[in-house]
């Protein structure tokens, strides 16, 4: 039986080792605004950078303020320890102001021989599009021009047509938890989501095409309630299992390391790059695109009626203002639907929190009747 | 404690309004001892502000400052009634874009906030409290979040839409604004500053903007004319030349201008830029800085011990513990960034031109200008090193606003460019600027003493008791750095230390 979460927490993974014996380019990216298709065409090995749940973040805080949040704070201690070293390159995107500092520190205390930004839009109006898409194209040059590769539009279209296989695969895995039995946990769905951003797409196929052929051994897993979770970054595999472990069992997320990974909008026709632009900015499920919150509503809503959970948790890692904020709106909508919800904040990987988190969890199990 | 229930019109901005129209009928020469007897009925929240603002010697300046928030205050009322549209705005928009509109006018959310913490009894903490209340987090920035707070209650005035311009700079600015108007149902205008501070950001930025022109004359009903914006961008440039005339006697030493006055410039900026009472206010602060010069009055001494520019924000819970304390141990507050929008004269020749010459002012808005952009450190470290030497700062001071996520995730590598670029020392607090739960004033002085007294004195021995002055231009100030300009002030200084 595949250990998901063992995969997950390795830092380098296998793969990793394998892309360096073979002279694959790796480029380190932190937003899921990045298209991953870039890279897949250029012949690089996209790697999706993760706080790992560091806790001890000494190095990182002289650079990043305790102000400043711990997702990044432990993505900037692990950069700094030298656990990213395997980067030939990193791409920044202004995902959020602790990210853009992240970045900012990173490339001036261990910097990088390549460094691009993509600046993403927050809005998604024409003019936005049209930027975005000059902005992919730039990304493209800086990264033939640099490891002298050629980036043609026949393997961008390849490698979309790679990830739409993916995710249909992931998506067909992600909502097995959608019927009445449930043979994934929540924390191994996550720990299988993360590893789509550290594992290059054709053995990432393949071993979704594994975790399809063993599902039906799995037992099926036992649970009080059924929970869909949302909220900050949070690649903390071991907390959803530790969440888990009180009865209420994942069904659904809308992480960006989780849920926000599908895409539902067709792209209309166009080059692959418009396609690409079109496809990422059009799905960012992330309140860092202002004036879109119907639409992660929307989202939302849909993964409800689809997931039937029987309530939702919102996280927010402390000093995460862009989902602090939201989590109020989504909370004050959906219990005008009758949903009932909880919202917690957190400190981002604190073992020390984990208690007082399952407490307000089972609390919540107990309101829902469960 | 008892529990605080705010009642119908006892919002912020009412609050405020009625306050100010209470000082407004002040006599601009009152005497020191009728003011002491007037201060004295005040409770003491009020009293540390007015006792502060009152001060003799700055009447004139005051005066003019508080005649021109009570004209922004009533004319915003009076625009309600008048059936006009009221539309709530961040301090980083310039609001002489709605003053061009006749049927719009403008309110700051800033510094209505700021208003509230100055002026009235228990600050703007009640109001914070409500937006807790609502499950909003305490990490939120308390700049916004106190008048907003007060406009969730329900209780007080409150917009007909709002402009957010902090998409790019801030990210907990567009999302408080952007939560009010999704629960007040109103319009939300946004303004993104792109995250390229190069030509092709501003040709983008420009877009957006004459976009949100168009918007704004859907939403008010109303096509801006030629002559109303040209009125305003003249009134501008006289705003923009008194800016640079108060920049280059703030930059003297020992300077005759009062810490105060930075203030009143930025909320000049903020509110009445492009108007009259504008003009007045800071006409009033270049002509009290100039009536000092000549006099030889220097309001924190002839000697100075230190001349702190605040590299972000000040603190504004306790002007008589900030300013009048700074001052009375002669340290010469040079301000702060919110000064630093650097305007430049506008070019009214057509509607096109000065719609261009506002796009291009609120490029360069505070916060916008050093926060948004490709590089936060850089843009921040250009400004700062250029106000350090256009100022003739010795030493910078990071207030530590908690909510300023930004700056303090960078602060680390501008303070070490600071001290490379600028050969000054920072000082690091940590506070909030308008909650003064964070941090008591009474800290905030003693970490200010401790620096003084251990760095500024000690290389002011060094050089003998001398401060070196930087040369001025003769004339205004020098042209502080473009945003894209590669040459910036950082890289130029680098440049001179290493010559």
């Amino acid at each position: 039986m595949l250990d998901l979460k063992k995969l997950a927490s390795e830092l380098p993974n296998r793969y990793v080792t394998e892309a360096r014996e073979r002279g694959t380019k790796i480029i380190g990216y932190a937003c899921l605004a990045t298209p991953r298709e870039v890279f897949d065409a250029g012949g690089f090995f996209p790697y999706r950078i993760r706080g790992m749940s560091v806790t001890r973040t000494e190095l990182a805080d002289a650079w990043l303020s305790r102000f400043n949040c711990g997702f990044c704070r432990s993505c900037l201690q692990l950069a700094l320890e030298g656990a990213y070293d395997f980067f030939d390159g990193l791409v920044e995107t202004n995902g959020c102001d602790h990210l853009r500092g992240m970045f900012e520190n990173w490339q001036y205390a261990h910097p990088r021989e390549f460094f691009h930004y993509i600046r993403v839009p927050h809005l998604t109006n024409r003019d936005s599009m049209d930027w975005f898409v000059e902005e992919l194209e730039l990304l493209k040059s800086a990264l033939e021009e640099h490891f002298e590769v050629e980036i043609s539009d026949a393997a961008l279209l390849s490698a979309m047509e790679m990830q739409r296989e993916i995710a249909g695969k992931l998506r067909r895995v992600y909502e097995s938890r959608w019927g009445e039995e449930m043979r994934l946990s929540g924390g191994e769905i996550l720990a299988l989501m993360t590893l789509e951003g550290s594992v290059p797409a054709a053995e990432f196929s393949r071993l979704l095409d594994e975790v399809e052929a063993e599902y039906p051994s799995r037992p099926p897993l036992q649970y009080r309630a059924r929970l869909l979770l949302g909220g900050s970054a949070t690649d903390e595999i071991d907390l959803i299992t530790e969440l888990e472990s009180v009865g209420g069992a994942v069904v659904a997320d809308s992480f960006c390391f989780g849920g926000r990974i599908f895409r539902e909008e067709e792209p209309p026709e166009g080059s692959p790059l418009e396609q690409l632009a079109h496809r990422y900015l059009y799905n960012l499920m992330c309140p860092r695109m202002f004036d879109d919150y119907a639409r992660r509503k929307a989202f939302i809503d849909s993964l409800i009626e689809r997931s039937r959970p029987d309530g939702v948790v919102l996280f927010h890692n402390k000093f995460c203002d862009l989902h602090g904020v939201e989590n109020v709106k989504l909370r004050m909508d959906l219990e005008k639907q009758g949903i009932p919800v909880l919202t917690l904040e957190k400190e981002y990987g604190a073992a020390a929190d984990v208690g007082r988190l399952k407490t307000r969890v089972q609390a919540f199990l107990e309101r829902l009747g469960k | 404690m008892d529990e605080v229930v705010i009642r119908e019109h006892q919002g912020l901005c009412d609050r405020v309004y009625s306050l100010f129209s209470i000082v407004g009928k002040l006599r601009p020469d009152i005497s020191e001892e009728e003011t002491e007897g007037i201060l004295k009925l005040l409770p003491p929240d009020t009293y540390r502000a007015l006792r502060s603002m009152l001060r003799q010697d700055l009447l004139p300046a005051t005066f003019a400052f508080m005649r021109m928030l009570q004209a922004w205050m009533e004319e915003a009322f009076r625009a309600r009634q008048e059936g006009k549209k009221v539309i709530l705005v961040p301090f980083n928009f310039p609001p002489e874009l709605i003053h061009a509109f006749e049927g719009a006018f403008p309110l700051t959310s800033e510094v209505l906030s700021t208003l509230g913490v100055v002026v009235l009894e228990g600050q703007g903490e009640r109001y914070w409290d409500y937006a807790m209340g609502l499950g909003l987090p305490d990490h939120m920035c308390s700049s916004n979040t106190i008048e907003l707070g007060s406009v969730l209650t329900g209780k007080d005035f409150s917009p007909d839409a709002i402009v957010s311009s902090a998409p790019g700079s801030c990210d907990v600015n567009s999302s408080i604004h952007e939560f009010v108007s999704h629960l007040l149902g109103v319009p939300h205008f946004m303004l993104e500053k792109p995250g390229d501070s190069d030509r092709r950001g501003r040709e983008l930025f420009g877009r957006h903007y004459l976009s949100l022109v168009r918007r704004l004359e859907e939403f008010v009903g109303e096509e801006l004319k030629e002559e109303n914006l040209r009125k305003v961008a003249e009134k501008c440039n006289e705003c923009t030349d008194l800016y640079y005339d108060l920049w280059e006697l703030r930059s003297r030493v020992p300077t005759p201008v009062p810490a105060i006055s930075s203030l009143y410039t930025y909320a000049t900026r903020f509110t009445m830029w492009g108007r009259d009472e504008g003009v007045e206010c800071l006409r009033a602060c270049v002509e009290l800085a100039r009536s000092n010069l000549e006099r030889g009055y220097f309001p924190a001494g002839e000697v100075e011990v230190a001349r702190p520019l605040w590299i972000y924000l000040p603190y504004f819970f306790d002007f008589l513990g900030f300013f009048d304390w700074m001052e009375s141990r002669h340290i010469a507050n040079m301000g702060d960034v919110l000064m630093c929008c650097f305007p430049q004269r506008i070019d009214t020749t057509s509607r096109e031109s000065i719609l261009e010459g506002m796009a291009e002012a609120a490029w360069n808005m505070p916060m916008t200008r050093q926060m948004g952009g490709d590089m936060m450190s850089r843009r921040w470290l250009d400004d700062v090193v250029y106000a350090v030497k256009g100022l003739n700062a010795d030493c910078t001071i990071y207030c530590g606003h908690h909510s300023c996520k930004q700056t303090w995730s960078v602060f680390s590598q501008v303070r070490r460019e600071i001290t490379r670029l600028a050969g000054v020392p920072t000082l690091c607090l940590q506070g909030d600027s308008w909650i003064r739960r964070m941090t008591p004033m009474a800290v905030i002085q003693e970490e200010i003493s401790a620096f003084v007294d251990n760095v500024m004195r000690g290389r002011a021995k060094r050089r003998g008791g001398k401060r070196p002055r930087r040369a001025r231009s003769a004339g205004s100030a020098e042209t502080p750095p473009a945003v894209d300009d590669p040459a910036s002030a950082g890289e130029a200084a680098g440049e001179e230390e290493a010559r």
